[in-house]
C-alpha cells in the first residue's frame, strides 16, 4: 500500500507537479536573461504602493516552470540547486520531459497525449532555484498522512483503478471542469494556464486564474464567514497585510474524492483544513507566493508550498472547460464498450 | 415629463458648445453629480451587481406563461415589461423562425439549462449577482453563473483570436461612460430563455454609466447582419447589492448538469467504498 | 566528487518519473485505447478552436475513395493563442497527417499524437513566445 501511495505520488508529481519541458520554437524564442540566470530576489526590494497605499501586486503573472511539486528523494535535504546544476537539470528535463519522444512503447506515447506545442509549463527551473515546491517538511515531499487517512486512501484508491469510469461523479474534479490546482487555494501550477491576473481595489484583492476562468476577490477587512456546512471548491478566503506581505486564509474548502491543489487528496478530511496564502513582491518583476496547508485530519504535519510568480505580458485567454468536454463523454463511453465486450467475452 | 425632456434638450443645446469645450476635461463636468470615483477620477463601479427584472425570461414585453407543468408556479413564466428599445427585436424574416423553433424548445436547448457560459449582454441580465472589479489600470468583470469571467482589456484595442463564450472585450471612456466594445462570440449562446439568439458575427457594444452610487444605467447595442436587419438596442438599470454581506458565492453550475449531460453513460449500479 | 554523485541522483530521478504516467487535462489513457493506433492523412473540414481541448475534424479518404469524418483531440488553444496562433492558423482544406490511438469506444475520434503536414513538419510550433516566465516581457 505504501508502494501504491508512492506510485500515485509519482504519477502526480508528474502530473502537477513536474512541469514539463517546453517545445524548441519557445526555446528559440528565449531572451538572454532567463530566469534561472538572475538571482532569486533582490533583498530589500519595496514594492510600489497602489493608491491607498497597499503594496501594489497588481498585473498579470505567470508560475510555470519545471521545478517539481516533490524533491526527488535522492536529493534528500538539498533545498537549492547551484547555477551548474541548474543547467543539466533543466537539459536533461528537456529531453525526458519532451513530449515529441516516441519511445517508451505504446502505453507510454498515448500517455504523452499530443505535440509538445500544446504544453506551456515553463522551459526553466523556478527563479528560487529551489529543488522542489515543497519547502516544508525538509526533506521537500508531503508528509506522511495519517493512519485513517491512508487507509481511506488506499482503499480509495484500489477501488478507482477497478472503476475508472462509473459516472461523471467517479471521475477526478478536472475531468469534470469543476476545479483545477491552478486557481487555488493554494495555487499549484500545472502544464497549462498558469496565468493570474492580480487587481486591487480598496479593501479587497481579486486574483483571476485563467485556468477555469476561476475568480477569488478576497476582503482585506473582516467579515461574517459562511457557516460551517456552506463549502466551496475555491474555500472562503479573507486577507489582511503585514508589512510587505499579503496574508490571504483560506477556510471552508470542499473536496472530493479525488485530487485537489495537485495532490491526489481523498474526500476524508473536514473542517479543520486550512491553507495560508502569502503574496510578497520580492522584485518589479516577481512576486514570492508560499502557501502554507493544515490539514490534521489527512496530514500528520502542515506542509508548505513556494512559487515565484513571474511578470507576464498576457492576455489571459478564456478557458470555457465544461462547454466543450467532449472527453468526459468518451472516457465514460469508452469504459461502457470496455465492459459489454467483457461480458460478450465471458459468454 | 414630455415637456422637461425637452426642456432639458433644449438646455443641453444652449450649452452644447459650452459642454463641447468643456469634454476635453469631461470629468470636471461631471464631478459635481457627486458620484463616488476611484482615484483616477473615473466613476466607481465596483461592486456586487444585479438587475430586477424578467429580461432573462424574454428580453421583450411579455405576459406569463405555462412551465413545465410538475413545477407549477415554480418555473412558470413571469410576466415583464421588455427591454428592447422600440419594443421589437428587428430579425431577418428567416431568423425569426430560426427564434421560434428556439422558443418552441426553451425548455430542454436553451444554454442556461446546461450551465454553459451566457454570453454577453445575457450574463448582464441573469438572475445571479456579478462583480465588477476597477482599478485605475484594470476592469475585470466576474459572473457567479457558472464563475464566467471576463477581463476587459483597457489599453490598446486588439483583436479576437478565436471565438469564445464570453467573447473579446475592449473597453474605453467616454467621459464618465465605460464603453465595452465586444466581438469575438461563437454562436452557441441565446440571448434569453425565450429563445432570442445571434450568430457569430454578434458586435456588442456596452455602456455602463453610473447614474448614483447604487445604480448603473446599462446599454447594449446589438448588430449581427446573419441574424437582425439592422442594430437594436437594450437598456435597463442595474442595481448595487448592498448588503454588508453581499459576495459572490461559488455557483459550479456543470455539477447540476452531469446526470442530463452524462447520465446515459453511468454504469449500474456504481457503488464507491467511501462516500462524502 | 560530491557534484558527480550529485549529478547522477538528478539523473536517476529524472528516468525515473520519465516512465511514470503523465497527464493532460485529462488522463488521455482513460478515453483512447493504446492497443488501437491510427495513422490517418485527411483534409481539414473544421478546426475546432475550444478548450478544454482542441479538435481537429479531418475528412479521410479510403483507398475506395469512401470519405470518413475523424475527430482529432489536441490540447489547450491557449498555449498556441499565447504563440500567435489564430482561428485563421487552420483551415479547411488543409491536408494533415495524424499519428494517433483511435478513442476506446470505436468511434472515430482520436489524439493527436503527432500532427504534421504532408511533408511532415510539425504543425503545433509556436512563432512567439509572451505569456511565460522568459517569454518577451
Amino acid at each position: 500500500m505504501r508502494s501504491l501511495r508512492f506510485l500515485m505520488s509519482l504519477a502526480v508529481l508528474l502530473a502537477l507537479a513536474v512541469p514539463m519541458v517546453a517545445q524548441s520554437g519557445a526555446v528559440a524564442a528565449k531572451p538572454a536573461t532567463a530566469p534561472a540566470a538572475k538571482t532569486t530576489t533582490a533583498k530589500g526590494y519595496v514594492a510600489p504602493r497602489t493608491p491607498d497605499g497597499q503594496p501594489d501586486l497588481q498585473g498579470i503573472w505567470d508560475t510555470a516552470s519545471i521545478t517539481p511539486l516533490e524533491r526527488p528523494k535522492e536529493l534528500g535535504t538539498k533545498a537549492f540547486y547551484t547555477d551548474e546544476e541548474i543547467k543539466q537539470y533543466e537539459k536533461r528535463r528537456m529531453n525526458d520531459l519532451d513530449r515529441d519522444r516516441r519511445d517508451g512503447g505504446a502505453t507510454q506515447d498515448l500517455a504523452r497525449a499530443y505535440n509538445d506545442g500544446w504544453f506551456d509549463r515553463g522551459t526553466h527551473l523556478a527563479r528560487n532555484k529551489r529543488t522542489s515546491r515543497v519547502i516544508d517538511p525538509a526533506d521537500g515531499r508531503f508528509p506522511p498522512f495519517t493512519p485513517e487517512a491512508q487507509k481511506k486512501y488506499d482503499e480509495f484508491h484500489k477501488w478507482f483503478a477497478a472503476n475508472p469510469g462509473n459516472s461523471a461523479e467517479d471521475r477526478e474534479l478536472f475531468d469534470r471542469c469543476l476545479f483545477f490546482s491552478q486557481s487555488g487555494p493554494p495555487l499549484v501550477p500545472g502544464n497549462y494556464n498558469n496565468l493570474y491576473q492580480i487587481i486591487q481595489t480598496p479593501g479587497y484583492v481579486t486574483i483571476y486564474s485563467e485556468m477555469a476562468h476561476q475568480t477569488r476577490t478576497v476582503p482585506i477587512t473582516r467579515r461574517e464567514k459562511l457557516p460551517k456546512d456552506v463549502a466551496q471548491w475555491m474555500g472562503e478566503s479573507v486577507g489582511h497585510w503585514e508589512g510587505e506581505t499579503l496574508i490571504i486564509e483560506s477556510s471552508n474548502i470542499r473536496f472530493n474524492d479525488h485530487s485537489h491543489f495537485g495532490t491526489q487528496y481523498d474526500g476524508m478530511t473536514d473542517e479543520n483544513l486550512r491553507v495560508t496564502e502569502r503574496f510578497t513582491r520580492t522584485a518589479a518583476d516577481m512576486i514570492t507566493y508560499q502557501a502554507t496547508v493544515t490539514d490534521p485530519t489527512v496530514y500528520t504535519k502542515p506542509w508548505t508550498i513556494e512559487l515565484p510568480m513571474e511578470k507576464a505580458v498576457g492576455p489571459i485567454f478564456e478557458y470555457a472547460c465544461h462547454e466543450g468536454n467532449y472527453g468526459l463523454s468518451g472516457i465514460l463511453s469508452g469504459e461502457r464498450v470496455k465492459e459489454k465486450e467483457a461480458a460478450m467475452k465471458a459468454k | 415629463m414630455v415637456r422637461s425632456a425637452k426642456r432639458a434638450r433644449g438646455i443641453a443645446a444652449c450649452f452644447g458648445v459650452v459642454v463641447f469645450l468643456a469634454s476635453a476635461s469631461a470629468s470636471l463636468a461631471q464631478t459635481s453629480t457627486g458620484l463616488p470615483r476611484i482615484a483616477s477620477g473615473k466613476p466607481n463601479l465596483n461592486g456586487i451587481w444585479q438587475v430586477a427584472n424578467a429580461a432573462n425570461w424574454d428580453l421583450q414585453t411579455h405576459g406569463p406563461s405555462q412551465g413545465p407543468a410538475a413545477f407549477g408556479a415554480l418555473l412558470s413564466v413571469p410576466p415583464g415589461i421588455g427591454v428592447v428599445e422600440g419594443g421589437e427585436i428587428p430579425y431577418l424574416p428567416k431568423a425569426l423562425e430560426q427564434r421560434n423553433k428556439n422558443r418552441a424548445a426553451r425548455w430542454t436547448d436553451d444554454p442556461e439549462i446546461k450551465c454553459y457560459m451566457p454570453g454577453v449582454p445575457r450574463a448582464t441580465y441573469l438572475p445571479h449577482p456579478f462583480q465588477i472589479v476597477q482599478s485605475p489600470t484594470a476592469i475585470l468583470i466576474s459572473y457567479q453563473f457558472g464563475d464566467a469571467a471576463r477581463p476587459i482589456n483597457m489599453g490598446k484595442p486588439s483583436e479576437a483570436p478565436v471565438d469564445s463564450w464570453m467573447g473579446w472585450s475592449n473597453g474605453r471612456w467616454e467621459g464618465d461612460t465605460l464603453v465595452i466594445d465586444v466581438k469575438g462570440f461563437n454562436d452557441q449562446t441565446w440571448l434569453d430563455r425565450s429563445g432570442n439568439y445571434h450568430s457569430d458575427a454578434l458586435h456588442v457594444v456596452e455602456r455602463y454609466t453610473l447614474a448614483n452610487a447604487n445604480q448603473i444605467n446599462y446599454e447594449a447595442t446589438l448588430e449581427d447582419t446573419n441574424v437582425f436587419s439592422r442594430p437594436w438596442k437594450i437598456a435597463m438599470p442595474v442595481y448595487k447589492h448592498v448588503e454588508k454581506n453581499a459576495r459572490l458565492m461559488e455557483f459550479k453550475c456543470a455539477e447540476f448538469t452531469e446526470e442530463m449531460l452524462y447520465g446515459h453513460l453511468r454504469r449500474v449500479p456504481s457503488a464507491k467504498p467511501i462516500s462524502k | 566528487m560530491m557534484k558527480k554523485i550529485l549529478s547522477t541522483c538528478i539523473l536517476g530521478a529524472g528516468l525515473v518519473m520519465a516512465a511514470a504516467p503523465v497527464w493532460a487535462h485529462h488522463a488521455f489513457a482513460a478515453e483512447f485505447d493504446a492497443n488501437k493506433a491510427v495513422k490517418l492523412r485527411g483534409t481539414v473540414t473544421k478546426m475546432e478552436w475550444i478548450n478544454p481541448h482542441a479538435w481537429i475534424h479531418i475528412a479521410v479518404k479510403d483507398d475506395s475513395g469512401k470519405s470518413t469524418e475523424w475527430m482529432v483531440e489536441c490540447g489547450s488553444p491557449n498555449t498556441l493563442l499565447r504563440k500567435g496562433f489564430t482561428k485563421n492558423s487552420v483551415t479547411a482544406g488543409m491536408e494533415l497527417l495524424v499519428d494517433g490511438y483511435q478513442a476506446k469506444d470505436g468511434s472515430n475520434r482520436a489524439n493527436g499524437r503527432d500532427v504534421t503536414f504532408a511533408d511532415g513538419k510539425k504543425l503545433f510550433l509556436g512563432t512567439s513566445f509572451t505569456g511565460a516566465p522568459g517569454g518577451e516581457k
